[in-house]
């Protein structure tokens, strides 16, 4: 196991270099001047030249790609040119919130759609899949930010169950995870309808499989089959579409920490963006693809565990 | 060939309650941004400070914001920003995608595959984080908002003009010492078009969505069209200042978005249920 | 009606009709059915595709596809009762304890995630109720019965990890594993090579005389209904035409189909012959003839096949056919 392990991340290692290739190339596109960005234009000429030396941006493209290169993959993601601290401090700062957040909307996401959508899947085409195949749609219409303001007007401010203010004490369990219940509803409710989707769809096509139709044939009782033989190979698929999801979900996180109010990445990459701080961008551009990888890393982990097919590759 | 075009469309239509209830509560909200001027009733930029914050009313049927203005006018305006961005911006993509994955196919080997691999890494993006990204780079404006959204809509259209272009390239094989020079395009628009057509409607009714959904959560964030026109994801960042005073004026605009969004997701799944040969079956 | 024994049949089809939804309207697929399987006896079920033979077999373990298909009437009696009015749960009892099906595609009939071993004894836990550690035993000793090799090392394996005939081979485990009364084999070599399809079918003709079990054998291949089959009946598009003892209807076939199918063999032993392929297709199910079905390929048909449908009449003992023109309703062998 371990080994396959090993085996995944090597393999991923010219991807994320190639995605780093990608991240320096758009930062550099940027127009305008760091340096001046930084320093306002009333800045003379030695003050800008000093900190372009600073920041590395004077060197010719080459040497600032290998730096970059070399000073990513050891970790070292720069310093912000707004506040001056290294990039990867304020990223761990915040991470913890965001991975409460994607955690527990995942589960949120998994524990109601999993069994609705195969719910559904067995009352194909009766009222029960229509209800719930418009509901998990009208979910997914919802965009994220709208969801999170209704539940806040509703929960927060007329019955004053939950906070507005979603800035969690880490070390308060108790308080940690009552701020997160409002923002894991508003994006679990996207990840609900996704997956409830994503499963039905996946059932419809195992219940139509042959070795479905060879284990009712052993009298194999229905619940039984429905569990054991098509459940197992419908998560297949479903394992598939989530580990996409979660990458495609660092949009939605965004707006729902900006509607609660809490501290995560996506409140970090907007402010970057806003203020025009290129080091930071740039290292969180870093931290972003190479989370995508883990993501895809643990994606096929869990293949490994469903599928024994997968082992042998 | 377009009564061809015209009897698809309807057979494809015709059985799926789905995707006519989706049709009709989107073109209901076309025609209402088309008649704006008529039925908005008051201008949504005129400011009347002293009926600030009102709540609904006879007056002001769905309240005023913090400037007084009229926000049920404003809601009737907004929709064409909505419509305009998002329709623009599916038809640039499904132009330039269709393009790019007819000439990727047509002329294959190394360029087709860099060309794929290149629309797979756009996919893969999040569509509002590549938004943000491109309107961030070049400035919040309606133009930028179209091409952004555009951008990151075009893959899907580029492999769907893709696979027919594989197909037909082996016809052209076949028929090598007949084809004239215009065979290729007239084989490409009698023969492969009506065959894509119902993917192309698919993609572009579901992307449409992503499409409203990105424009409006742009300007949330304050990257969308310029106040002071109005715009409903811009109308709630307003409201959400005085989300505690004025509830309404993120419930109206919230609605709004919900309903274009669904109507075009009913659209796209009724219209996918319909012309999806696996589906059909059973 | 094999007139020997007085034990009933294991398995009496009476007048049966399956149905399957069209655009919206049902069409009978099979229609007016009946045969009999007395026990230990192996009945071929022989015919082109698409003329009914699985259905009739998944009719039997109530395994139609719904809500595409449907039984429409007639009963099936196995061991004396009912099973097309059977309610599910009974008939879960019933299925893979007393009457087995294998299927035709090895490839995809057994289930990718699950060890072999593990399928193989799966029946014998939810009929019998033993432990795991006893079903497991008993599931390695099928697997050896069955003639994989290195059954112990490979019970857990999984399906892909097995050739087509070793699955196959499984397959026949997992059905045979409660010595079923009944089994019922829908083209279970159709899918292997000719070398493979011996072995499985010789396996098979071991199994049924230690076990003593009665088969419904569906095939297409008139070389393995030779090779196995006890007597025949023979389909066409949703009736049996023809039904005789296997000697019989291979020396002595009387319905035009039978004798055209056993025209299209090529022969050895015969000097000159021409591959004659049957013309003409099965007609859809929405759109049968009202009289002798196979009448608008015939040879031999006359003006009043086409009015009105057939019977089948006895020719000889055991030996049914349908046909107007060759075995008139009254012209009883003496």
């Amino acid at each position: 196991m371990l080994w396959y392990v090993a085996k995944r991340l090597l393999a991923a290692m010219p991807t994320l270099v190639a995605v780093l290739t990608v991240v320096f190339v758009i930062v550099r596109i940027i127009p305008g001047d760091p340096a001046l960005t930084v320093l306002g234009d009333q800045a003379t000429p030695q003050a800008l030249a000093a900190l372009r030396e600073k920041l590395g941006i004077d060197k010719p493209l080459l040497a600032q790609y290998l730096d970059f290169i070399s000073a990513a993959l050891t970790g070292d993601l720069g310093r912000s040119l707004v506040s001056g601290r290294p990039v990867i401090n304020e990223v761990v700062a915040v991470l913890p919130h965001t991975l409460d957040l994607t955690i527990s909307s995942l589960v949120l996401g998994t524990v109601l759609g999993v069994p609705l959508g195969v719910w559904a899947a067995l009352r194909r085409n009766r009222l029960a899949d229509y209800v719930i195949r418009i509901v998990s749609l009208v979910g997914l219409s919802f965009p994220v930010f709208v969801s999170g303001i209704f539940l806040l007007m509703v929960f927060a401010l007329h019955y004053r169950l939950f906070p507005v203010i979603g800035t969690a004490n880490l070390s308060d369990l108790g308080d940690r995870t009552w701020k997160l219940v409002l923002p894991t509803i508003t994006l679990g409710l996207v990840m609900v309808a996704y997956i409830t989707r994503v499963t039905r769809s996946a059932m419809l096509q195992v219940l139509s499989e042959d070795y479905v139709r060879t284990a009712r044939a052993k009298g194999v009782p229905a619940r039984l089959v429905i569990r054991r033989h098509a459940l197992r190979n419908a998560l297949i698929p479903v394992v598939t579409v989530v580990g996409l999801y979660l990458g495609i979900n660092i949009g939605n996180s965004v707006l729902t920490e900006i509607v609660f109010n809490r501290p995560g990445l996506g409140k970090v990459i907007v402010t970057a963006l806003n203020q025009r701080d290129y080091a930071m961008l740039q290292g969180l551009m870093v931290i972003y693809c190479f989370l995508i990888v883990v993501t895809n890393l643990l994606t096929d982990l869990a293949y490994g565990l469903i599928d024994p097919r997968v082992k042998q590759a | 060939m377009t009564m061809r075009i015209l009897a698809r469309l309807l057979q494809v239509f015709g059985t799926n309650k789905t995707s006519w209830v989706g049709l009709g509560i989107f073109a209901a909200i076309c025609a209402m941004a088309l008649l704006a001027p008529w039925i908005a009733g008051s201008d949504p930029l005129e400011q009347d400070i002293i009926a600030k914050l009102r709540p609904p009313s006879g007056e002001h049927w769905f309240g005023t914001d913090e400037f007084g203005r009229d926000v049920y006018a404003r809601l009737v305006w907004g929709a064409r920003i909505s419509l305009s961005v998002s329709i623009s911006a599916i038809s640039l993509a499904l132009v330039v995608g269709g393009t790019i994955g007819l000439v990727s196919g047509y002329v294959g080997g190394r360029f087709d595959m860099l060309v794929m691999q290149a629309m797979d890494v756009i996919l893969s993006f999040p569509a509002l984080i590549l938004g943000l990204i491109i309107v961030a780079l070049l400035g919040p404006s309606q133009t930028n908002l179209i091409v952004a959204i555009a951008l990151t809509a075009m893959a899907p259209f580029a492999r769907i003009a893709r696979a027919p272009t594989l197909i037909v390239k082996e016809r052209q094989f076949v028929e090598a010492g007949r084809a004239l020079g215009f065979g290729h395009a007239r084989i490409i628009f009698v023969h492969v078009l009506p065959n894509i057509l119902s993917e192309v409607l698919v993609m572009a009714s579901l992307w449409m969505a992503t499409a409203v959904r990105v424009e409006a959560s742009l300007s949330f964030i304050g990257l969308g069209v310029r106040p002071p026109t109005p715009t409903w994801g811009g109308m709630i960042r307003d409201g959400f200042e005085n989300i505690l005073d004025a509830p309404w004026l993120c419930i109206y605009p919230g609605l709004a978005i919900l309903a274009l969004i669904f109507s075009l997701n009913m659209l796209g799944d009724g219209l996918r249920d319909a012309t999806d040969p696996k589906l059909r079956g059973e | 009606m094999s007139g020997a024994g007085d034990d009933a049949p294991v398995l009496r089809v009476e007048d049966l009709s399956v149905e399957f939804r069209v655009r919206g309207a049902w069409w009978p697929a099979v229609r007016g059915l009946s045969f009999v399987v007395a026990r230990n006896e192996t009945l071929a079920l022989v015919g082109e595709s698409g003329c009914g033979k699985s259905i009739t077999a998944l009719s039997v373990m109530g395994l139609v596809p719904r809500p595409q298909g449907r039984i429409g009437g007639g009963r099936i009696l196995f061991e004396g009762r009912d099973v097309a009015a059977m309610p599910e749960a009974e008939l879960e009892r019933l299925r893979g304890d007393r009457m087995a099906m294998i299927f035709q595609e090895p490839m995809t009939s057994l289930n990718p995630v699950l060890s072999v071993g593990f399928q193989v004894s799966e029946a014998l836990r939810v009929h019998r109720g033993i432990d795991a550690a006893a079903a497991d035993a008993e599931a390695l000793r099928l697997l050896e019965e069955v003639k994989i090799p290195s059954a112990r090392r490979r019970f857990a394996d999984y399906p892909h990890q097995f050739s087509g005939g070793m699955r196959q081979r499984v397959m026949i485990a997992m059905a045979i594993a409660l010595k079923p009364a009944l089994l019922l084999a829908d083209e279970p070599t159709t899918a292997l090579d000719v070398t493979i399809q011996a072995q499985v079918l010789g396996l098979l003709a071991d199994l049924k005389s230690v076990q003593g079990m009665s088969m419904l054998f569906i095939t297409h291949n008139l070389g393995v209904v030779a090779a196995i089959a006890d007597r025949v009946a023979v389909m066409y598009a949703g009736e049996i035409v023809e039904v005789a003892p296997v000697a019989r209807i291979f020396s002595a076939p009387v319905h035009p189909y039978t004798e055209a199918l056993f025209r299209a063999i090529p022969r050895i032993d015969r000097a000159e012959q021409s591959l004659d392929a049957i013309g003409g297709q099965v007609p859809p199910i929405d759109r049968m003839p009202q009289g002798c079905r196979f009448a608008p390929r015939c040879p031999a048909r006359r003006a009043s096949c086409e009015a009105s449908a057939q019977a089948l009449v006895e020719v000889a003992p055991g030996h049914e056919v349908r046909c107007g023109v060759r075995a008139p309703a009254g012209a009883m062998a003496a």
